[in-house]
């Protein structure tokens, strides 16, 4: 069975938003909710520092906390890794948030539109049909899972303007993301937590 | 909030446009369903994005569904026109509309027709060809345009035409070694074909290209690079010649073959600064070694000119070679000398020019296509951070010439120009431009279209609005704003009368908002055409709601193919289509098929379609017949299949979205294959100066015209910023530019507020850490700016380390006031920089137009706001 995996190369990282833009583009998530964002690191002292950004989104992790809380079994993992939330399942009783170490969730409290005020677009009339999001409940990062199952990439590894994304299988010791994570030394993001996360980062 | 019920499907469909978000012209998918837009994509097909767009592409949905968009005309009903007053907007009809609008044209055309003038901006240039041709219909060619020119690449896009003639300049990522940039935007996301450039950063990074970055602060740019090299804001022209200094009279680092074969250094220099020239043919001498006397520059016999030194040319006239004036002034600029006025430690500079030219490999080659060409992996990039100063042209040429020292220009590896060379669609042969020879061997540019400069280029008596007949370097003049307050002062033969905008918004993107304001009052009448009810469109009179690029045809004019959205990063030719993803909404309508009727009410079709045929080169038989009457997509469809064949029209763009077709080597690396010298000795900018003088004389305001810059070599000059020491007034602010946001016009975007609020600096004062200290502001803290010229602008600092400790910046141009605009006015929505700005011809470089964008101010604590 594949475990899907992304590994991120933080030497093309321009952190650019570009893929922030792109998942709330594909998701069309609410207001303030960013299921991809990009931190900005500072270090050193002037004249000699540095400011790296480092993308986030959830880790789909091999033993993701967030499901081991999980009351309902609204989160769960697919077979392939893929780390999800049915929210027709979710309670909302977020102790899922306080589980996840990588803070890639959001509580849905309010539904709002993007404009304030104003009523939806009818983007939002649209998307607003057909994406599911339920006030009282937690949302994150899917993989791209509907993506992924009709064979594309995520979108926000599709679009990275860089090219410093890379999607795939890292059980297979050959595919690409595996290969890169062994030779560029990849690293996980706190692999102390112990959750074995399936996103890898090449470092600068 | 309910779950709604999906739709059933009737519709589902990928159409291929282009984006205008930017000036980058990205080439986009759009997904629409059921008739609403659902999703922006990158069009993989298309080279000018490769399937990557930008977040300000992937947010463009946000635009065109803004519920403040201007959805129908509107009138003003209060004749106060001022900064914060309500113009009472009335909503009326189309007819009612274009009849006001056709009226006022008509009257002023009777007058002057040169009294209608044409407002418009960089980033949205497609139709610019277009506006031109219904100015030619007009009888006006009084255009203007506020914000990105001006503010950014004048100095840039002059050395661009002269040296590489060409619009503008693109490091050869593939194969370049070393990057250096001075105050650009290049891989940060806010650079010429911005999402290109950052993958060619990233795989030039990825394959070990080293990149340096000199700027006051560790800027999108700066982030990215290997070494980040801070500069005291405005002093880039001193560190480049100090470099300069380093390789060619410390190290002896230059490319003689280059410099030989390629420009003007081995021509001879007589005291007074001009050629020394042959008797007979009044060609420029060279020295030739071998014979040890001058001969005409072309003269075949001369294998070897001498490159360095001084020599007698008859009479004991003792004449240095260009390239030996321009080694002596370099030698000037020493590295320590350098320390002082750029903070940049002397050994560093001699490093990095060390690193610079060892990087050059001069001498290497390169195989492509078989074809053996010099390989000179080194680019040197420079942009608005660099040159948006007083002296302006100085420092361009200063930074300019780096490359030029070395050979990396036009070659495998260095610095291109984009684009100085088409061969045209193979079918056909349309599209095709070059650069032909000038007097005294270089090269004029074949690729500006409009005012190109050169030794041939006019100075008169100014009669247009932005005097850009006093500005023979300038792509853009910015005269604008002193002509529209004072036109009897600049004597101009008629007083404004029609301000026809079609977007642009000028008064919050030149200078000074409240001078701004003062300009556009004094026009009687202003039709704008508008995405929304923005500061400038305040000031209209008449409103007309415009399509956004997401509803409407637009076709890529040939200024735009030769550059603007097809840069030399781009190893394929591709022409490609714009066209509505969703039909214009409510009442919106695109201004081209709106200008096509009022120029049918004035009666001035004919002549505008016979200037469309004109400016877009059209031919038979697919020029437009000036009888008929034409609708414009009518019009696309007749350019599309002149320009590719009768196969390739509206119908066949709509479908394929684009044509392509391979780059060859001969055009993207150019210079190896034509002839064609460039200066290293600005020798006719003496002429410039020359005539220039003579002109002033004849000018009330000649005293405003300063001539000093006009000269043969490099310098580093203080702009005024340097030379105020006015009590508290500390620091230097600029603004820098953000991938987030495209100068003001993106701020009300829901999207993209959300994403630029994720980052702790874009939408706040940057300042250094240490110097918030002293100064008793802590992060966060609500502080004022305010500028020596009196202007002040608030926000919230973000304290770093990456920022020169005498300096404090802002991005883009926030800070919007408009009601209308409810996301990007409300607080802490960034800064309007033209706050701290004077309308003063003192902060105008004069020979090419960029104002100076370096202000002198004091900042301070707002107590009790939080």
């Amino acid at each position: 069975m594949p475990r899907l995996g992304m590994v991120i190369d933080l030497k093309k990282c321009a952190g650019c938003y570009a893929c922030v833009a792109a998942c709330k583009s594909e998701h069309a998530t609410p207001p303030g909710v960013f299921w991809c964002r990009v931190v900005k690191q500072e270090t050193g002292t002037y004249p000699r520092v540095r400011r790296s950004p480092l993308p986030l989104a959830c880790m789909h992790c091999a033993d993701p906390p967030c499901e081991q809380v999980c009351p309902t079994g609204a989160t769960q993992k697919r077979a392939d890794g893929v780390v999800f939330i049915d929210y027709t399942q979710c309670m909302g009783c977020r102790a899922c948030m306080i589980a996840c170490p990588y803070q890639a969730r959001y509580f849905l409290a309010e539904l709002r539109p993007y404009y304030e005020g104003q009523g939806l677009t009818p983007y939002e009339q649209f998307h607003n049909a057909t994406n599911g999001y339920v006030e009282g409940t937690v949302t994150k990062c899917d993989f791209c899972k509907d993506r992924v199952d009709a064979g594309k990439e995520p979108a926000c590894v599709a679009n990275c303007p860089g090219k410093a994304r890379y999607f795939g299988d890292l059980s297979d010791p050959d595919s690409e993301i595996s290969r890169l994570v062994r030779d560029r030394r990849g690293l996980q993001l706190h692999p102390e937590f112990g959750t074995n996360p399936s996103v890898y980062y090449l470092p600068i | 909030m309910q779950l709604q019920q999906a739709q059933p499907v009737q519709e589902d469909s990928w159409i291929p446009s282009a984006c205008s978000m930017c000036y980058s012209n990205c080439g986009i998918l759009g997904h629409r369903v059921n008739g609403t837009v659902v999703k922006i994509e990158g069009n993989p097909e298309n080279p000018v994005s490769g399937g990557r767009i930008c977040a300000k592409g992937l947010s463009s949905i946000m635009t065109l569904y803004d519920p403040n968009r201007v959805n129908t005309p509107l009138k003003r009903t209060n004749p106060e026109k001022g900064i914060g007053v309500d113009p009472k907007w009335q909503r009326i009809g189309w007819d009612e509309a274009l009849g006001i609008v056709t009226e006022k044209m008509r009257a002023a055309m009777e007058k002057d027709p040169r009294s209608i003038i044409f407002l418009g901006t960089a980033v949205d240039v497609w139709s610019a060809s277009f506006n031109s041709a219904f100015g030619a219909a007009v009888g006006s060619f009084n255009a203007w345009i506020s914000g990105a020119g001006p503010h950014c690449g004048n100095g840039e896009h002059a050395m661009a035409g002269i040296l590489h003639g060409a619009i503008h300049t693109q490091v050869d990522y593939d194969r370049c070694n070393y990057l250096l940039m001075f105050g650009c935007g290049s891989g940060g996301g806010s650079y010429y074909n911005a999402t290109l450039a950052i993958r060619g950063v990233s795989e030039g990074k990825a394959r070990g290209m080293r990149m340096v970055v000199v700027d006051p602060m560790l800027s999108p740019s700066a982030e990215r690079a290997d070494e980040w090299v801070p500069i005291r804001p405005g002093t880039d022209a001193f560190l480049a010649m100090a470099m300069l200094n380093c390789l060619i009279n410390e190290a002896e680092v230059y490319d003689a073959e280059h410099l030989n074969r390629h420009t003007n250094a081995p021509y001879l220099i007589r005291p007074d600064g001009r050629y020394a020239r042959d008797g007979r043919t009044r060609k420029p001498l060279v020295w030739d070694s071998k014979e040890a006397q001058p001969r005409p520059y072309d003269d075949p016999s001369v294998a070897h000119p001498a490159l360095l030194g001084s020599y007698d040319v008859g009479e004991g006239l003792m004449c240095r070679t260009a390239f030996q004036c321009l080694a002596d002034r370099a030698k000037e600029y020493t590295p320590e000398a350098a320390e002082k006025v750029t903070t940049i430690p002397a050994a560093t500079i001699r490093r990095l020019a060390r690193e610079f030219g060892e990087a050059a490999r001069i001498g290497s080659t390169v195989t492509i296509g078989g074809k053996t060409l010099p390989y000179r992996p080194v680019g040197v990039l420079f942009f608005k951070g660099a040159q948006a100063h007083k002296h302006s042209l100085l420092t361009a040429m200063a930074i300019s010439l780096l490359s030029e020292v070395v050979g990396a220009v036009d070659t495998p590896g260095g610095l291109l120009g984009s684009n100085p060379r088409s061969f045209g669609f193979p079918g056909t042969g349309a599209c095709s431009w070059e650069p032909k020879e000038g007097p005294d061997g270089l090269l004029i540019s074949g690729a500006w279209g409009i005012s190109v400069p050169s030794a041939l280029s006019e100075i008169r008596k100014p009669e247009s609005i932005n005097l850009s007949e006093l500005v023979p370097l300038g792509i853009i003049a910015t005269g604008a704003p002193f002509t529209m307050i004072d036109p009897e002062k600049y004597q101009l033969p008629y007083k404004p009368e029609v301000h026809f905008v079609t977007g642009s918004n000028a008064v919050m993107t030149l200078t000074q908002p409240a001078a701004m304001a003062e300009a556009l009052k004094n026009i009687p009448f202003t039709v704008c055409f508008s995405l929304f009810l923005d500061e400038t469109t305040e000031f209209a009179d008449v409103v007309l709601p415009d399509a956004c690029f997401l509803e409407r045809y637009e076709i890529c004019n040939l200024v735009s193919l030769g550059g603007y959205a097809n840069s030399a990063i781009i190893k394929e030719w591709s022409y490609y289509l714009r066209q509505p993803i969703s039909e214009p909404l409510y009442e919106r309508r695109f201004r081209n098929d709106v200008i096509l009727e009022i120029a049918h009410r004035l009666g001035i079709s004919e002549t505008l379609y016979a200037a469309f045929n004109r400016f877009y080169r059209l031919r038979q038989p697919h020029q437009l017949d000036p009888t008929k009457r034409y609708a414009w997509p009518e019009m696309v469809d007749a350019t599309l299949k002149s320009y590719f064949g009768p196969e390739h029209d509206l119908e066949w763009f709509k479908q394929h979205g684009l044509l392509k077709w391979p780059k060859k080597v001969e055009e993207s690396y150019w210079k190896n294959f034509m002839h064609l010298r460039v200066p290293i000795y600005f020798e006719w900018f003496l002429d410039l100066k020359d005539r220039m003088e003579d002109l002033k004389k004849e000018l009330p305001y000649g005293d405003e015209v300063e001539t000093a810059d006009y000269q043969p070599l490099p310098d580093w000059k203080p702009c005024a910023a340097h030379e105020q020491n006015h009590s508290g007034f500390d620091l230097f602010a600029f603004y820098y530019r953000i991938p987030t946001h495209t100068f003001s016009s993106t701020y009300n975007n829901a999207w993209l507020d959300g994403i630029s609020s994720l980052d702790p600096n874009f939408y706040a004062f940057t300042i250094n850490a240490e110097t918030a200290r002293n100064k008793g502001i802590k992060e966060g803290n609500w502080v004022s700016i305010e500028s020596i010229h009196g202007g002040k602008v608030e926000g919230r600092v973000r304290l770093t380390e990456g920022m020169h400790p005498e300096a404090i910046a802002m991005a883009n141009c926030g800070g919007h006031w408009s009601k209308y605009l409810p996301l990007a006015s409300r607080e802490g929505k960034g800064a309007c920089f033209e706050q701290l700005m004077k309308m003063d011809w003192k902060c105008v470089d004069s020979t090419v137009h960029n104002w100076d964008l370096c202000v002198k101010v004091k900042v301070y604590k707002i107590e009790g706001r939080s």
